[in-house]
């Protein structure tokens, strides 16, 4: 009960949060002028140069579904952070606290409401897919529901890492630790072959893998092609990617045990 | 009986950043709040209430000590359900109306009641704020809020009420309703645990009083304790030779000289001492009266000589 209450008002609190709401909108606003060229190619699309444009169209679509997923990984990660931070900045949470309301609880709630937002943000996503592919006259291959669950794993997860950072340190060296995490994975992901086996493997442990978790794996845009991926393999990743989550989530809820939550 | 509070031994030191030392915020404050019991916890800015009202209230952690809300440790569940806090700045979120944030706050009590509603709309007329019902916190005044912040520790029932500078912002008429509700609160037997700096206010309605200075408790008493500890005996006589004012002096009396007459200041029990003598001396004594300390006055003599009055 406790929980839910402070996830739906966090939850609200985003709705009308106005850094989320400028963000939001100069989002919107790149992703339609990024649309445009769809439009283009449909228009310029002749007998000959079909094959052509369905490539272009499909890179484009690919180009902005990245930007897309990138941005939501920074916006889970910053919601939970400011939303803790936020708190602990105005002075909300004493009143909060002073409830009957477990640490652990208050953590929880603010987590759910960070994947409630997730959750909005992943099915806008799934929209703006169906939206290119529309606009771009192309078909894809995919399953909605690895177009939801698959993001919001990955959501989730750099949600808690956002929470456990928090606990420890003000939201804007999370987002600078969130941003070089995630450099150091892209670099891990592209050059771990090459790396000594003694530092790729305690890395390959420590890092949050989101390739592991993306839905590029088996949905392959630039081909509008589906990868044939056994149900085994969406459990394993799936169960990776929330186990990921949860070891953080638990490290955040025992360093805010022992926090002080007052401004001075 | 278990008392409500529990002070025992609390230190509590903050780490200078980027310095090795460290600053007692509160050094080894111990003191107990009984059930019923209305009590003042009073202190000059940065004596150390605040930081006392958070470990209270478990929000931050002593470096050494123990204390316990109703047998339970600060934070603990079961402690918390009890009580009704009231911080000093009361914080809210903006863009919630009065109702919202009650009903909010109301759902984390976890009180249950037939009729939310109407108890929500009871607390709001109660703390004047029934026509600013639908109107967003961010517009209301300082006030205002406070006010709303006492609408919501009263939310939960609870037993035991602490309260921040409770009648910080607010006008005259605010602070009687402030008091008043605190003697309606205290007829119910419900405990209140208050710091202000209002202590014409505190001297009507409180029952005990803490002076805390510089991290550490440098008196307490029930109110009548702390008032009789500066209480001083008037005497108006016609004439004082100078060698008796010397040797009234001697007896630790203030004496000031008007037109026709002079005032002693002396310890109740150095009247009849004094009296004796200026009648001894040939003089009169025209007057002999008690003089009531205010707890102002109580409270600025402790804070002066660090508890050693």
């Amino acid at each position: 009960m406790n929980i839910r209450t402070i996830a739906l008002a966090t939850l609200r609190g985003f709705l009308r949060n106005k850094v989320i709401l400028l963000f939001g909108s100069l989002f919107v606003c790149v992703v339609l002028l990024m649309m445009s060229p769809l439009i283009a190619y449909k228009a310029m699309t002749t007998a000959a140069n079909a094959e052509q444009m369905h490539g272009f169209v499909l890179n484009e679509i690919a180009g902005v579904m990245a930007l897309v997923s990138g941005f939501g990984s920074l916006l889970a990660a910053w919601a939970a952070a400011d939303s803790v931070a936020g708190e602990m900045r105005s002075g909300t949470i004493l009143a909060v606290m002073a409830r009957p309301l477990k640490r652990w609880e208050f953590l929880a709630g603010k987590f759910l409401g960070v994947l409630g937002l997730m959750a909005g943000y992943v099915l806008a996503m799934l929209g703006v897919t169906l939206l290119l592919a529309w606009l771009g006259g192309q078909s894809f291959q995919f399953s909605v529901w690895t177009l939801l669950v698959y993001p919001l794993t990955r959501y989730a997860l750099w949600a808690s890492i956002s929470l456990l950072l928090v606990t420890l340190v003000h939201p804007i060296v999370v987002m600078a630790g969130v941003l070089i995490l995630m450099s150091l994975i892209k670099v891990f992901e592209s050059s771990s072959s090459s790396m000594a086996a003694w530092i790729r493997l305690p890395v390959h442990y420590i890092l949050p893998l989101t390739n592991l978790i993306s839905e590029e794996r088996f949905t392959v845009i630039t081909k509008a092609a589906r990868h044939p991926f056994p149900w085994t393999g969406h459990v394993t990743a799936l169960v990776y990617g929330l186990n990921y989550a949860l070891v953080c989530f638990l490290l955040a809820t025992l360093i805010f045990r022992r926090r002080g939550l007052s401004r001075d | 009986m278990t008392p409500v509070i529990e002070f025992s031994g609390i230190t509590k030191s903050y780490r200078r950043r980027f310095r090795r030392t460290e600053v007692d915020a509160l050094s080894s404050v111990s003191f107990e709040v009984k059930r019923g019991e209305v009590c003042a916890f009073l202190g000059p800015n940065g004596a150390g209430k605040t930081t006392s009202m958070n470990i209270l209230m478990g929000f931050i952690f002593p470096s050494s000590g123990t204390s316990r809300v109703f047998g339970f440790e600060p934070g603990d569940v079961r402690a918390k359900a009890q009580i009704g806090f009231l911080p000093e700045n009361f914080a809210f979120y903006r863009y919630l109306n009065a109702e919202r944030l009650l009903q909010f706050h109301l759902r984390l009590t976890g009180r249950a009641t037939a009729d939310p509603e109407g108890l929500i709309a009871a607390l709001l007329r109660q703390v004047k704020l029934d026509s600013y019902r639908g109107l967003k916190i961010g517009k209301f005044s300082r006030g205002m809020v406070q006010r709303l912040g006492l609408a919501q520790a009263l939310l939960g029932d609870p037993e035991l009420l602490v309260l921040d500078e409770p009648t910080s912002g607010l006008d005259p008429a605010g602070r009687k309703e402030v008091r008043d509700l605190i003697l309606e609160l205290k007829a119910q037997g419900k405990t209140v645990f208050l710091s202000s700096h209002l202590l014409s206010e505190v001297e009507q309605v409180c029952d005990r009083v803490i002076v805390i200075d510089h991290g550490r408790v440098v008196g307490t008493g029930t109110m009548q304790q702390m008032l009789e500890q500066n209480n001083r005996v008037e005497i108006i006589v016609d004439r004082l030779s100078p060698e008796l004012e010397h040797a009234i002096q001697e007896h630790g009396a203030s004496i000031s000289r008007e037109e026709n007459r002079v005032r002693i200041h002396v310890e109740p029990e150095h009247k009849r001492q004094v009296a004796e003598a200026v009648w001894a001396a040939g003089g009169d004594v025209i007057s002999l009266s008690p003089l009531r300390a205010s707890l102002e006055e109580v409270f600025l003599k402790l804070v002066d000589t660090g508890g050693a009055a």
